[in-house]
Parts: C-alpha cells; structure tokens; sequence
C-alpha cells in the first residue's frame, strides 16, 4: 500500500527489445537517482536482482525452519509409536531403531519443507485467492522488457524520457496515478483471507464431526487397525445361522475313530493304568539298525533335553538351567520297567513333572523311543560304558 | 555485458607471485620424493605384515583410478550437456584422466598378491562349497585379463574425450560398465561369498564426489594464484552446491546398502558390515558418516558459506580424507579377517604415493591446458 500522506512521485515505465538494454538502463535510473520498483521480462534476467539491488530472499530460513519441523515430527512419532505407546519389539532390533526412522524421516523432511517453503512463498508475496495483477504491459508475456519507476524528486519526466531514448527504449510513459494506486479487493486484503478461513471453519468442523456422532462410521473408518477387526465378509467363529445352537466348530461325534487308521489307546492316564500296561502291551518292533536310529533321533530331539543323551540326567536344561532332575533312565528302576509301561510313560507323562509326548511322537516313534532306551541301558550297564551305542543283533527285549 | 569481451590475465611476471611453472618446478621434487618415499613404505609393508601392504597397494591403486575416472565423468557430462558455465573454473578435470595409466599399472602390480588379498585366488578355494561355483568367473587369470581390458577401455575412451572432445556418451556407457565391474572384482570380491547389488553405485557416489572436490580445489587455488580472472560468487555457488548435493547422494545410497543390510541382518549378508559395526571398528563406521556425510552438510548449509572459498576449501579437505577412509572401510575388514584397524607405514606409504603420482601424472597435462600466456574468456 503506498503511503498517501506523504507526496507521491510520479511513476513510469519503460519497455526495451532486449535483456541487455533493460539491465544497462536499471543501472543508469537508479544511478541517477530514481527509485527502480521492478522489472518484468518473459525470462528471468541474469544479473537483474543485483541491479535492483534486492535483498537475497529469506525464504530459505523459512525452507530450514519447516525442514526442522518435518525431522523431529517424524522422528518424535515414530519414537514414540514404537518405543513408547506401544512398544513392540520388531526382528530382535531395539525400539528405537534409528536407521529404520531413517527413510519416513527424510520424505517427511522433504515434504514439509517443500509443501511450507511454497506456503511461506504465497504468504510473504501475499497471493490470496482471487490476487489482482496489474497488467503492467502486455509484452512482458511476450517479447518486451519492462521497467517500473519512480521519478527522482524535482525531476520532469521530459528529462528522463530523453535519457530513456538514448538507452534504446522502444516505448515509455508516465503512469496514470489510478493505475497504480487502484486499491485492493475485500479479498486481497489480509482480514479478507481471514474471513474466508473463518467462514470455512464452521463447515469444516461439520464434516470433521461425523465421526464423532455416527457409530458406524466409526467402525468402518477410525478402527486403528485399518478395519481389520470388523470386516464386512463372514468370519470363521461367527454364529453359524444354519447349524443349530449357531454352532461352527464341532466336537466329532464319540467313537469316531481317526481316517489314519490306527485304533484308540485303550489306558487312560495315571498310575494304575501304566502299571496295567505294562502287564498288557508288549513292543510290537523288533530292532533293526533302521528302528535304532529312527528311535535315536527321536530321543535325542524330544527326551535329551532333561534325560541327557545317554539317558543319565545329563541333558541341557539340567545342567545350564539347573532344572528339576528327572528319573535316571538307566537306573536299575526304569531297567526294571516293563516296555508297556515305558510306553504309557512316554504317550501320558511320568508320576513326577514329565509331560505326556503322545501329542508329539506319533505311536511307532514312542515305541522305538523305548526300544532305543533299552539300548542306552544296555551300554550303561556294560563296564566300559563307551558312549557310541550298537544295537546288538540279538538285542530283543524279554 | 558482451560475451566477447576478454579480460588480460594478471602479468605474473611482474608481480612478485611466482608462475605456475615456478610452482610445478618447487611441487616436482616434493612429489618425487613423495613417490619414492611412499613406494619404499609399501615394500616395507609388504616385508613387514603382507595384507597390510597389498591392501594399501590396492586402495592407491583404485583411488587413482578413480580420480582419474572423476575427472573424466565431469568432462563427459559437460561435454554431453554442452555446459559452459564451468569452463573458466574447472580446469584439473582434464588432466586427471593421465592418472589412469599409473592405477592400471599399480593394479597390475597386485597379480604378486592376489594370493594375499583375494580368498578365491588362495590354493583350496575349489574345495569351499560356495567359492567352488564362483571360480570360473574369479580366477587369477581372467581376473587380471579383465583389469587390462577394463583399463584400455578406460585410457581409450579417456584420451579420445580429453584430447579431441569426442565420444562422451560411449564414454559413459563404457564406464557405467566398466566401473560396475571394477568394483565388484577389486573390491567387493575381498570378501567373495558377500555381494551387495548397489556396491558400484556406491563407489559411484564416492568416486564422483571426489572429483568435485578435487576440482573445486583446483579451481578456488587457480583463482588465488591468479590464473582465472575474478568472477562471480555464482560459480563458487555451483561447485557449493555440487559438493553439497553428492555429498547428500553418497549418504543416500550410503544407507540405502546400509539398511536394507542392517535391517534383514541374514548371516550370508551382513559380511564385511558385521566387521565395521564391531567394537574396534565401530568408530571410524560413525567417522566415515561424518566426513562424508555429516561435516559437509553442516558446513555447507547455508548460501553464504557455499560461496566462501575458506569453507569449500576446508570442505573438500574433509571430504578427500572421508574418500580415503571410506575406501579403507571397504578393504581392510575383509583383508585383515577380524584385526583391529591399523595406521601406519603402509598407509602413510600409500596416501604419499597418492599424493606424488597424482601430481606427477597430471601437472605436465595440467600445464598444456592451462597456457598462461593465453587470454582466458571471461566468464558470464
């Protein structure tokens, strides 16, 4: 807004054919004493913001500022989504693991800068929406270089005219004072935008309020999980509306007996019933040097870990954890036991904390688990107690 | 403002400021005794811990190269965009190429110790499940063979551009090839059973912001001595501004190797980074981000420091000994098998032969090109 209180000077302009002449004369007016406002030329003009004498922008500090805000809101995010909120530890890397900030960081950087280097642009040279432009001079769109100027006090624009002719102007003239003072529309002025802000406001405090009232856009669209919690397609534990009671998942009938084909275990658990199977179940395998290593790598997968490798308590977790010590295997009491009742042992869990294996081992395995323990007590009781373990040819179990 | 218009050059004769060929006379003896000195300590490093020694042989070798092949990457993409801002300052890119000579023969020196070096090149490599399937590619004859026909691409193509201004798009196709292949075999075969796909991109970034700092050396130490008539902060801006953007590219491909590595962590991939991310090595991992990376952003930042020469010199110095570090982090893990890092003769050695042959190899070319008798235009 120019200061009316004080005397205005008359203004011109003046256009040139080429960027040379318009630089060389931007020079001379200002050496003489009149005040350059700006220039107007198709292309940027090398040189011309030194000869104006216009201050380096300072839109890079406002570039920085906003790069700033986008590296710590990215980085303060995921730290605290992560490490605090809801911290969940992602392949074995600690919470805060930086790198992996690294790449939302930097787009995040990049973005505010760039979106807020634009807004601070539009804010500093006030372009609002509905900005009037002064059509200075049609040329400058095309193939004219313009300047606009302010007369130098006490100076007859006849004066600078001549001096324009002989810097090659190609035409000049001195301003109507209505076309420069043509005051602002209502909505260039800044309470205009203000205005225009507030008048949104209420509207968008409409739509951002939906949520809050309708439950079902809620569901559909605030679940933080993406709506995966309550998709619209039919779940697998959802009510059945077909079968009765609304069940889904069906125990089988009793007596249904498995597509494998092998029988049900006819002992139930405890110690009554091992003891009767031992009595009732021989070892229907023989061994063979197959058998051996198949029981073998079963015991040594499923039982070593607490009975050790040679059936003596030595396994891991009792010697590193110290945990409980379980039953020496090739102590003269389990020799003792009958293969049944090994078997019943390893199929529903011992009388101590021994877990039951028959969810684990499959029938065959348990029963060459056991043929390889008669092994394992076999070599134990052999004096020279040699670690590597031979089936013996005739190794059958009474 | 007219194009034409030529500015004298300051008659250096009268001015008590010696000439440039006063100044090549004083740097030659220094650079010669820097070359003799530098190969003696990387023959005593040989004697004294082998690995050491060929490493270091190795890391001169690729770095010449590599100034080499910056000077020339410049000169192709100035050629190929036609640019002429950067004609009155860049002046060493085109007496950088006569390095390319000096690296291929150092680089042939290594076929003694390769053995050393190179696990695919040590007796019972065949016997190792996974270098087994790899011999036919990596083998010391056809490695070797391949050195010379990469370094004959690199001379022809080089000479064909610097001296008559020809070929700088096959230029850089060669390159892009060659350079590829270069750093998979010399490097990043140190540690044969480890590959990384962005490996060459990386020596890419390095190689290429090295050359921007050589040359905005060269240009700023030109413009003091008086040979490039004054001109505007835009040009120092420009080499700013360069320096700055590939430094930031370096850190971008940096962690883009970094951290697809770094995050995954599979033990067949990790290789030489498990070593660097180790507590001896640990520090100079975090240097080498600094120097590269880290310093240079900071110090460049601002408008006004980009177009201060104190700060572009103190910037390349920074990133000439980030290069070098970044170059011995690529090397010495995998050659020194879980050692400690080392600094002594071998490497003194190595950045004095840098040093002197660098000079001895360019300064007669430099001189050719830079006639100071000549009217140089001045700069728009």
């Amino acid at each position: 807004m120019p200061n009316t209180e004080h005397l205005r000077r008359s203004r011109f302009r003046a256009s040139f054919a080429d960027p040379d002449r318009l630089l060389f004369a931007v020079k001379h007016l200002r050496a003489a004493g009149h005040t350059v406002l700006d220039t107007y030329s198709p292309f940027p003009v090398h040189g011309m913001d030194e000869a104006l004498g216009v201050r380096p922008s300072r839109l890079p500090r406002a570039c920085l500022a906003f790069a700033a805000l986008g590296l710590t809101l990215a980085f303060g995010f995921q730290i605290w989504s992560s490490a605090v909120d809801y911290p969940l530890r992602m392949g074995g890397k600690p919470l805060i693991a930086l790198p992996a900030f690294i790449p939302v960081a930097f787009e995040l950087t990049v973005l505010l800068a760039g979106l807020g280097v634009v807004a601070s642009f539009f804010a500093v040279a006030r372009m609002w929406p509905r900005l009037h432009v002064s059509d200075l001079h049609p040329g400058a769109n095309d193939d004219r270089f313009i300047l606009a100027a302010e007369l130098a006090m006490d100076t007859q624009f006849s004066a600078v005219a001549a001096d324009l002719d002989a810097l090659g102007a190609v035409e000049m003239s001195l301003l109507v004072e209505d076309r420069l003072v043509k005051g602002a529309s209502f909505w260039d002025r800044p309470a205009g935008a203000g205005a225009l802000i507030l008048a949104c406001l209420p509207a968008f405090l409409l739509v951002a309020s939906v949520p809050l009232f309708n439950r079902d856009f809620q569901k559909r669209n605030l679940a933080w999980d993406g709506g995966m919690g309550a998709p619209v397609s039919a779940q697998a534990f959802d009510a059945s509306a077909v079968l009765r009671g609304g069940l889904v998942l069906q125990a089988p009938p009793p007596g249904t007996l498995s597509r494998s084909g092998a029988a049900p275990l006819a002992f139930a658990p405890g110690k009554t019933e091992a003891e009767r199977a031992g009595r009732e179940l021989i070892n229907p395998y023989q061994p063979t040097q197959a058998r051996f290593n198949r029981g073998k790598a079963m015991f040594e997968r499923v039982c070593a870990t607490c009975h050790g490798r040679e059936g003596d308590n030595n396994g891991s977790v009792v010697v590193n954890r110290g945990a409980f010590a379980p039953t020496v295997l090739v102590s003269p009491l389990v020799r003792d036991m009958p293969d049944g009742r090994l078997f019943h042992i390893a199929t529903y869990g011992g009388p101590m904390k021994m877990k039951g294996y028959g969810d684990l081992l499959s029938r065959e395995d348990r029963w060459l688990v056991v043929l390889y323990i008669r092994e394992l007590q076999k070599a134990a009781a052999r004096p020279t107690s040699a670690p590597a373990v031979t089936p013996l040819p005739g190794g059958v179990q009474p | 403002m007219s194009p034409s218009s030529t500015v004298p050059v300051r008659d250096l004769t009268k001015t008590g400021i010696p000439t440039l060929a006063d100044i090549g006379d004083r740097l030659q003896g220094g650079a010669w005794t820097f070359v003799i000195l530098g190969g003696l300590l990387l023959a005593l490093g040989l004697v004294l811990q082998a690995e050491r020694g060929w490493a270091n042989l190795l890391l001169t070798a690729f770095n010449l190269a590599c100034v080499g092949l910056g000077g020339l990457f410049l000169l192709a993409i100035q050629s190929i965009t036609g640019a002429r801002w950067s004609d009155p300052i860049l002046k060493a890119h085109r007496a950088m190429p006569a390095l390319l000579p000096v690296a291929g023969v150092l680089m042939l020196l290594l076929a003694y110790g390769a053995a050393v070096l190179y696990p695919w090149a040590r007796p019972g490599a065949d016997l190792d499940p996974v270098l087994h399937g790899r011999l036919a590619w990596l083998n010391t004859p056809f490695f070797f063979g391949r050195v010379i026909l990469i370094f004959a691409a690199w001379i022809w193509a080089g000479r064909r551009l610097a001296r008559q201004g020809r070929g700088a798009a096959a230029f850089i196709l060669i390159f892009a090839l060659t350079f590829c292949l270069a750093n998979f075999d010399w490097l990043m075969s140190l540690e044969p059973i480890w590959s990384s796909t962005i490996f060459a991109i990386y020596g890419f970034s390095g190689m290429f912001l090295q050359g921007i700092a050589i040359v905005t050396i060269s240009a700023i130490v030109l413009r003091r001595v008086g040979l490039i008539p004054a001109v505007s902060k835009a040009q120092n801006h420009d080499l700013g501004k360069l320096l700055f953007a590939f430094s930031s590219f370096w850190a971008y491909i940096f962690l883009s190797q970094f951290l697809l590595i770094w995050y995954a962590n599979l033990p067949e991939e990790t290789g030489p980074l498990r070593l660097l991310l180790q507590a001896p090595w640990v520090p100079l991992f975090y240097l080498n981000l600094l120097l590269n990376f880290g310093l240079p952003f900071v110090l460049l930042l601002q408008r006004k420091a980009k177009t201060s020469e104190t700060v572009l010199l103190a910037t390349c110095a920074i990133l000439l000994v980030g290069r070098w570090l970044d170059l011995y982090l690529q090397i010495m893990p995998p050659v020194l098998r879980g050692a400690a890092p080392a600094f002594g003769l071998p490497e003194l050695g190595g950045i004095l032969l840098q040093l002197g042959a660098g000079h001895l190899a360019c300064w007669p070319v430099f001189m050719k090109d830079v006639n100071p008798s000549q009217e140089l235009p001045q700069a728009d």
